[in-house]
């Protein structure tokens, strides 16, 4: 038993630890890309994905990574051409996608709100199986390859789109790479966190870093490992106090902004610098 | 010198998305090697459409633009690894976390290929497209904590570390001070005769567009209303209420 428990945890703390790298690292890109409402739309777009997957008893992952890049697919290129505006494509998608979610769970009558509905909603840690540790692994290293080899273009494009063209470079495939990424990272971290509040560990490591640190560089670094060190230590406390973990790990993370913009030099001295 | 044609437009109208009347239209020009142009015109008639319907960022709804004899839309991304472009009012917001070099930096990255990191000789040419301009001891500064003008100054040295072959710089010297305005446009004007170039300044300035080149064209409500010389432009600019002033109001 006590055996049993022990490879749970183990389990769950190196989902944790890959998940909140993984979204940390990827929510720089988002962010600094102006992909937020993508980046929102498909986190409750996999959340309402999850949700038929279970209602259907299929893989919610499959049906998860279908509908946040049938979500991409969507709003990608109506975000990429501004042709709405952020607020209005992530005020429509939520409440969709939130709909979504709650129909399918409703329509699994025999499931009604078991576990598994509870774990799209808010996370679990028993839920980690050692095949989504083997998924979470291998995006892991995909993903610091695509970072590591793209890195000048993924920069050019997050400091400015249009001068990046006008410099040569063909950002379309590169903003989309990030997109992709995103939705499957998004998916794969999902069972620990909960649909409701995954979006939430996209962005707040990278918002947190960037309170503090003036060179991207350093950002992209920092930024992953504070996405680890909220998820682990929401992990602990979600242990500890017996609560779901997926809340945990978002008020950690949130307390962590918090702190960050009281620190912030940024902040301090921002007044001097606006006229 | 044999007049060789680098950048020409056939009958070419602009149109933005959402837009159904053209920013520039029925434009014919032809730009040869070597040409320093002077743009002028009032605001929103279409200078900074036409620069970039020039390097193809904006796509032309008729018409089209040759740059080295090939079609813009089709070549886009090779040729514009040849053009040094220095947008209008570019500003970056304090607490972004982009340092100057890095910004000059990556006006080379075209010339890196793909999967490839800049070299010790990349940073070494944007060192010194900084020192050029006088700006090398920005290097290191957070790009959002420099003036207006230091950033106008470090989007030059951008342009310039691309070792370009064209230069398109759309009102480039509107936040620099009087010293300044007298020494960029010179260094301008030397490197454009030095390495060959073929340049095209969107100015409302006169004193830079008499002192520094001979060829001026006006744009006048999205159509080419003048081409010729700055002496015969000036009466027509003078005239123009928006073009006399040094754009002072526009400072913030
Ligand atoms: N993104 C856009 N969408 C729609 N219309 C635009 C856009 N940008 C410019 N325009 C319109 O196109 C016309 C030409 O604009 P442009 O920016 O080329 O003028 P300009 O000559 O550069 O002016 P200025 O001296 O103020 O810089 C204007 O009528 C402007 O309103
Ligand atoms: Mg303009």
């Amino acid at each position: 038993m006590i055996w049993l428990e022990f490879a749970i945890m183990q389990r769950a703390l190196i989902g944790c630890v890959l998940a909140g790298f993984l979204m940390g690292l990827i929510g720089v890109f988002v962010v600094r890309m102006r992909l937020s409402a993508i980046g929102y739309s498909m986190s409750h777009g996999a959340f309402a994905g999850a949700a038929l997957g279970v209602a259907t008893a299929t893989n919610p992952l499959a049906t998860g990574l279908l509908f946040a890049s049938g979500t991409a697919l969507v709003i990608g290129p109506i975000a990429d051409k501004a042709r709405l505006h952020a607020d209005t494509i992530t005020s429509i998608v939520f409440p969709l996608n939130m709909a979504l979610a709650f129909v399918f769970l409703t329509l699994a009558p025999e499931v009604g709100l078991s576990s598994q509905v509870a774990n799209v909603l808010w996370g679990s840690i028993i839920s980690m199986t050692n095949s989504d540790l083997l998924y979470l692994t291998t995006l892991f290293a995909v993903t610091l390859a695509v970072v590591y080899f793209v890195w000048k273009e993924l920069f050019a494009i997050m400091f400015n789109r249009k001068l990046a063209e006008a410099d040569g470079i063909n950002t379309k495939p590169f903003v989309y790479l990030i997109i992709f990424l995103a939705g499957v990272v998004i998916t794969f971290s999902l069972k620990l966190v909960g649909g409701l509040l995954i979006y939430a560990l996209l962005f707040n490591p990278a918002s947190t870093v960037l309170q503090f640190s003036e060179n991207m560089r350093k950002v992209v670094i920092a930024s992953p490992l504070v996405g680890m060190a909220t998820t682990v230590t929401g992990l602990f406390v979600s242990l500890f106090f017996d609560l779901p973990v997926g809340s945990c790990i978002v008020i950690v993370s949130t307390i962590v902004f918090g702190v960050a913009l009281l620190l912030s030099p940024k902040r301090r001295r921002k007044e001097e610098n606006e006229k | 010198m044999p007049e060789k044609a680098i950048i020409t437009m056939e009958n070419v109208s602009t149109v933005y998305e959402g837009e159904s009347r053209p920013a520039i239209k029925g434009i014919n020009l032809t730009i040869n090697q070597n040409e320093l142009v002077y743009v002028v015109g009032p605001n929103a008639s279409g200078k900074t459409t036409l620069l970039e319907t020039v390097n193809g960022l904006l796509p032309p709804f008729k018409g089209k633009v040759t740059v080295f004899g090939l079609d813009i839309q089709k070549n886009g991304k090779k040729i514009r690894c040849q053009i040094g472009y220095v947008p209008q009012d570019f500003m970056v917001k304090p607490g972004e976390p982009y340092r100057a070099i890095d910004v000059v930096l990556m006006g080379r990255y075209g010339h890196i290929g793909f999967l490839k990191q800049p070299t010790e000789e990349d940073k070494q040419k944007a060192l010194d497209a900084m020192k050029l301009i006088g700006i090398e001891d920005l290097a290191d500064r957070p790009m959002g904590k420099l003036s207006g003008g230091q950033q106008q100054k470090v989007m030059l040295a951008r342009a310039l570390a691309k070792k370009p072959k064209i230069l398109l710089l759309d009102e480039p010297f509107s936040n620099l001070d009087p010293d300044s305005r007298g020494q960029i446009p010179l260094l301008i004007t030397k490197l454009h005769d030095e390495q060959d170039l073929t340049t095209m300044i969107v100015t409302h300035d006169i004193h830079h567009m008499l002192e520094h080149c001979n060829r001026v064209i006006v744009v006048t409500g999205g159509k080419v209303t003048f081409d010729g010389t700055p002496e015969q432009a000036l009466p027509l600019v003078e005239n123009h209420p928006h073009t006399t002033s040094l754009k002072e109001e526009h400072h913030h």
